[in-house]
């Protein structure tokens, strides 16, 4: 969830009104558009600085103090609309070159004339620039966004393409002029975005009409056209990216933010040579509509809600009644609210204007009956068998890597599943087994008095081709013992103690297991079928986790065999 | 305690409290094995300690060993010159002495070297002339006569004779390693085992089945014990302590009427995000967020009707009265595996298992893994405990009440209180905030009701209220613990020691 930092008397002012100077009264504010504040500042006890988080995901017009002020008004009571309205044409028209149909198609565009702009406020704008790029734009590949000084462009403007050393200009934050190529080379936006136009043998290119670039898209502005400062007056906002509503979406909110300080709105034409329109006015500031249902809305919510408590609820919560029909209310969805997909989104809202502490919350009254799952109701049985045996349960993790696995307990490699995108190398794989995880813990272990007894019951995977998902989960149970006097006798007397405790007849067959010793290990069967091994651990095996004892172990799958489910 | 035991310890005591092995084996009359058992047992005891250490050992060379039986050349020589008259022309001791020829010239060189002998000039002959009787034995002699007949020796112990090694081992008749030698030591446990007596003779100390059933007990004198000494701890088996928590979660919400639900830990990306309805471009099924399958990539979705309900759910909303998330739904994108990121793929699977009851509650405690690197607050894999309520009629105001009986009946909060929230599969959302006593206000848990985009392709016609808890950090709380990593902890000596909450 994003967060920013804003100050509390910009938030006022943008507002209206004032608000609560200590931080849980603020919240209880903030909690209307799900937004949290922590003081950011230095001074105690201050709460001008503050970091707003902003819960919502799906609210990136939250993501601005200004938006967060649009949207606050209402609960608060304050009727003022959005100044956010298209006051006329700004003249300027974009043309687009057919070849962006397969590279980045979708380009739109707003002026926003007679902005008061602070220090503060281009601070706020680059940080809504920079959470809609990362979250809502993924990263840019899905949208990105230029601002611009509209006093130093001249319209029209092309969103063309460009070979990597067609055009140069000198990108934000530098001062040098550099080819398209070499920006994606040595300017720290083109390293890290580089790899969205990259593969392109063209690259999107917005100009004027001089030829002069304002940015490449989605990598960086120019420094001398994409620069705004508190001397610029009048913004141009430019979004480009791959999904069309996306994009709008986008350039709205930025609109948005911009009105809010005061400034009028003015559109521009894109012409694109693909598509339906051939000519589409940005931005498009068109409210929804939808339909609520009033009942839906009381059985939601759990309370009886009469026609005028609704409508006055989805007014505070900034939906305008637009009227109503036989047992609903057909409300404006504000442009910028691009979360709303279904009407259960605005009765949340409803719930909210209402006040969830002011609910009266009831267990629900449903007859049902608790049950542990069989699994782990065996799971349990067995755990408290070990535990009486005087062993100490361990948990452990069921990521691991192949060393632990097998190379140290003297096994060649088998089949595991392994992670594609592993974080630390020690946790690559998901462990087969669970003998290597309790070998591992007694090697962590050598400093404690001995004898250690030991055991863990827990999940494996193992490769399945026959499974939907590609593998199985095991539940196993191992159990190791180490100190001078730990052995096959011992170890051999707890697994018949267990078995004969889950009434299974069992037998033991010699084998030869490089984890074990040889001649000192046997494997466990259950009603004719494998379930595990039982051995004196090698010294191989031992050596490798560092320890200097001797051990015994067990390890069984409580496969239904073993724990005979019903 | 065994016998060997209490001799081992008596000897210990009488010998000042460290002593080898070695010595206490000679100092008891126990063979080396028999003091090593009884040493082990009363080390495990506390009563002794264990110490090892190297220690210098001198034994003979072969060379050596043969002069320990026949006696060092120059000696041999000298008898046999004394035999021979005690004056000889030196090119005549060769046909004199039973010294092999090889030696003569070295045995002749130590008769000078320990003035054994004396050689005059006559004529052109060298003459040796020795004394009748014979010289006493030097130390070098007395030190491979010694080692002849204890194979081997400590360095430490050989006193006055330890020059003389210096001699034999030039001499290449001698040799010094370094072996492991262990020293038992008594503990202040081992002390007061001691001074509380140890009889060995009455053998009273213990009653026994024989004394029982002889009836021997009745004249025996049970000796009296220090019942203030301290003893070894004896280590319980236990459960895990947080394995133990989680236990009696599972059995409070079992109280509570839920049932227990299971799911795979590698999830197809269709149940653990798609049947969310959670985009396929969704942030959070970014490689930073999720641990994918290397090989196979992809599994198979056995549910067809169900796949296309979600795909195109996504795509326009299909017949749950949403937009949809409008996008081109992928098909090779559903079928990815991965590891299970959260325990919701678990309630999808069971929102479309056949034994699904309506009404019903489910929970599940189940293992989750998310790409994250593991420090104080965050753990790479961990357990996420999370339910679903179904039935008909359920609303906001059920949620709400489900969440203030958790936190009064699990977390034992005094106060509570709801905050709007906001999950990308349910709305509304509500997060609970409980407050703890010496916390202050603590994120509890996060609910909401599932988005009918989620339910209705799932094909489920009534309200369903989903829930998670905050488990991990309410048994962190209950457990004092502000690690996180202390969940799965590693340390055996903490799991035994630790309390149980």
């Amino acid at each position: 969830m994003p967060t920013i930092d804003i100050r509390l008397s910009d938030l006022e002012s943008l507002l209206g009104a004032e608000l609560p100077k200590e931080v849980d009264k603020l919240n209880e504010v903030l909690s209307f558009i799900k937004a949290g504040a922590t003081p950011a500042g230095t001074g105690a006890g201050s709460i001008e600085d503050l970091r707003i988080e902003l819960r919502d995901g799906n609210r990136p017009d939250l993501w601005s103090v200004e938006g967060m002020a649009v949207s606050l008004r209402g609960f608060l009571g304050i009727r003022r609309a959005s100044r956010c309205r298209i006051a006329g044409s700004s003249g300027t028209t974009v043309s687009v070159d057919p070849r962006l149909k397969d590279i980045r198609p979708f380009i739109c565009c707003s002026v926003v004339k007679g902005v008061k702009l602070t220090d503060n406020v281009i601070r706020g704008l680059m940080q809504l620039q920079e959470k809609l790029d990362e979250t809502y734009g993924r990263r840019r590949r899905r949208t990105s966004i230029g601002l611009y000084d509209f006093d130093l462009v001249r319209p029209p403007l092309t969103y063309g393409v460009s070979r990597p050393d067609e055009f140069s200009f000198v990108p934000l934050g530098f001062s040098e002029k550099m080819t398209l190529g070499e920006i994606l080379e040595r300017h720290p936006k083109g390293v890290e975005y580089g790899h969205l136009i990259k593969h392109h043998p063209v690259w999107p290119i917005l100009h004027d009409s001089r030829r002069n670039v304002l940015s490449l898209p989605p990598i960086i502005n120019s420094n001398d056209l994409g620069r705004i400062t508190e001397d610029t007056k009048n913004v141009l906002v430019e979004v480009t990216g791959t999904s069309g509503e996306t994009v709008s979406n986008t350039l709205n909110i930025v609109t948005l933010s911009l009105a809010e300080r005061r400034g009028s709105v003015y559109s521009v034409r894109v012409k694109y040579p693909y598509g339906g329109r051939r000519n589409v006015v940005t931005p498009i500031l068109k409210p929804g509509r939808i339909k609520v249902s009033l009942s839906e809305t009381s059985s939601l919510l759990g309370l009886p809600l009469s026609r005028r408590k609704v409508a006055e609820l989805l007014e505070r919560a900034g939906f305008r009644v637009l009227g109503a029909g036989r047992g609903s209310i057909t409300v404006e969805v504000p442009f910028y609210r691009i979360d709303v997909m279904h009407p259960v989104d605005v009765m949340e809202d409803v719930a909210i204007a209402y006040g969830v502490n002011s609910m009266a919350p009831r267990w629900p009254s449903l007859v049902t009956i608790g049950a542990l799952d069989p699994r782990e109701k065996s799971k349990d049985l067995v755990r408290e068998l070990m535990v009486g045996f005087g062993f100490q349960e361990v948990l452990t993790y069921v990521l691991t890597n192949k060393e632990d696995l097998f190379s140290k307990m003297n096994l060649g490699a088998q089949d595991v599943v392994e992670i594609a995108n592993p974080r630390i190398a020690t946790y690559n794989c998901l462990r087969s087994w669970l003998l290597p995880s309790l070998m591992a813990f007694l090697g962590q272990n050598t400093h404690v008095s001995y004898p250690q007894k030991i055991f863990e019951v827990g999940y494996c995977v193992v490769p399945d081709g026959r499974e939907e998902n590609g593998s199985r989960d095991v539940l196993k149970l191992a159990c190791a013992s180490i100190g001078p006097n730990a052995g096959f006798t011992e170890m051999k007397s707890v697994l018949h103690s267990l078995l004969l405790n889950l009434s299974r007849p069992y037998g033991l067959e010699e084998t030869g297991h490089p984890s074990f010793i040889d001649g000192r290990c046997g494997r466990v069967i259950v009603g004719g079928e494998d379930v595990g091994v039982l051995g004196e651990i090698n010294p191989t095996v031992l050596e490798a986790f560092g320890l200097s004892e001797p051990a015994a172990a067990f390890e069984l799958e409580l496969c239904e065999k073993l724990i005979g489910l019903g | 305690m065994a016998e060997n035991a209490k001799k081992i310890l008596l000897a210990l005591g009488a010998a000042g409290g460290r002593r080898s092995v070695r010595d206490i084996a000679a100092a008891t009359g126990l063979d080396i094995a028999a003091v090593t058992r009884g040493s082990l047992s009363l080390s495990e005891r506390g009563l002794v300690a264990i110490e090892a250490r190297r220690r210098p050992v001198a034994r003979l060379t072969p060379e050596g060993e043969s002069y320990a039986r026949d006696g060092l050349p120059e000696r041999r020589l000298l008898a046999d010159l004394a035999k021979a008259g005690g004056r000889i022309r030196a090119r005549d001791v060769p046909s004199v002495t039973s010294v092999q020829g090889s030696m003569v010239p070295v045995a002749l060189g130590w008769l000078r070297k320990k003035n054994w002998a004396r050689i005059r000039k006559e004529g052109g002959d060298s003459i040796l002339e020795v004394e009748r009787s014979p010289p006493a034995e030097g130390p070098d002699e007395e030190l491979i006569r010694f080692l002849g007949e204890r194979k081997s020796a400590y360095v430490d112990e050989l006193g006055a004779l330890s020059g003389a090694l210096e001699v034999l081992a030039k001499r290449n008749l001698a040799t010094v390693t370094e072996e492991a030698e262990r020293d038992l030591v008594l503990t202040d446990s081992g002390r007061n085992a001691l001074s509380g007596g140890i009889v060995l003779e009455e053998g009273v100390s213990s009653l026994t089945h024989n004394m029982l059933a002889t009836g021997a007990w009745r004249k025996a004198k049970l000796r009296r014990y220090d019942i203030q000494a301290s003893v070894a701890p004896t280590w319980p088996g236990k459960k895990q302590p947080y394995l133990r928590f989680l236990d009696d979660l599972k059995e409070r919400l079992v109280g509570l009427g839920f049932k227990e639900m299971r799911g795979p830990i590698v999830e197809l990306a269709f149940y653990n995000c798609d049947a969310l309805y959670m985009p396929q471009d969704h942030p959070a099924r970014e490689i930073h967020d999720v641990y994918y399958v290397k090989e196979p990539r992809a599994g198979e979705i056995g549910m067809p009707d169900v796949l296309d309900r979600v795909r195109r759910t996504h795509e326009n909303g299909w017949r749950t009265g949403s937009k949809g998330w409008r996008y081109a739904y992928s098909l090779s994108e559903a079928k990815r595996l991965l590891l299970r990121s959260h325990t919701t793929a678990v309630s999808a699977r069971m929102l479309l298992s056949e034994r699904l009851e309506i009404p019903g509650k489910y929970y599940s405690i189940a293992r989750c893994f998310r790409p994250d690197v593991v420090d104080r607050t965050h753990l790479t894999e961990f357990n996420q405990v999370e339910g679903i309520i179904l039935g008909e009629g359920l609303s906001l105001q059920d949620l709400l009440g489900v969440l203030a009986t958790f936190a009064v009946e699990i977390a034992g909060a005094t106060k509570l209180r709801f905050v709007p929230d906001y999950f990308p599969f349910t709305e509304p959302s509500i997060e609970l905030n409980a407050y703890k006593e010496g916390y202050g206000w603590v994120e509890f848990g996060g609910s909401g009701i599932f988005r009918p985009e989620l339910t209705k392709p799932l094909g489920i016609d009534v309200p369903v209220l989903a829930w998670g808890l905050g488990a991990d950090r309410l048994y962190m709380m209950k457990a004092k613990i502000d690690d996180i990593r202390a969940l799965f902890t590693q340390d055996l000596d903490y799991l035994r020691g630790k309390e149980l909450v």
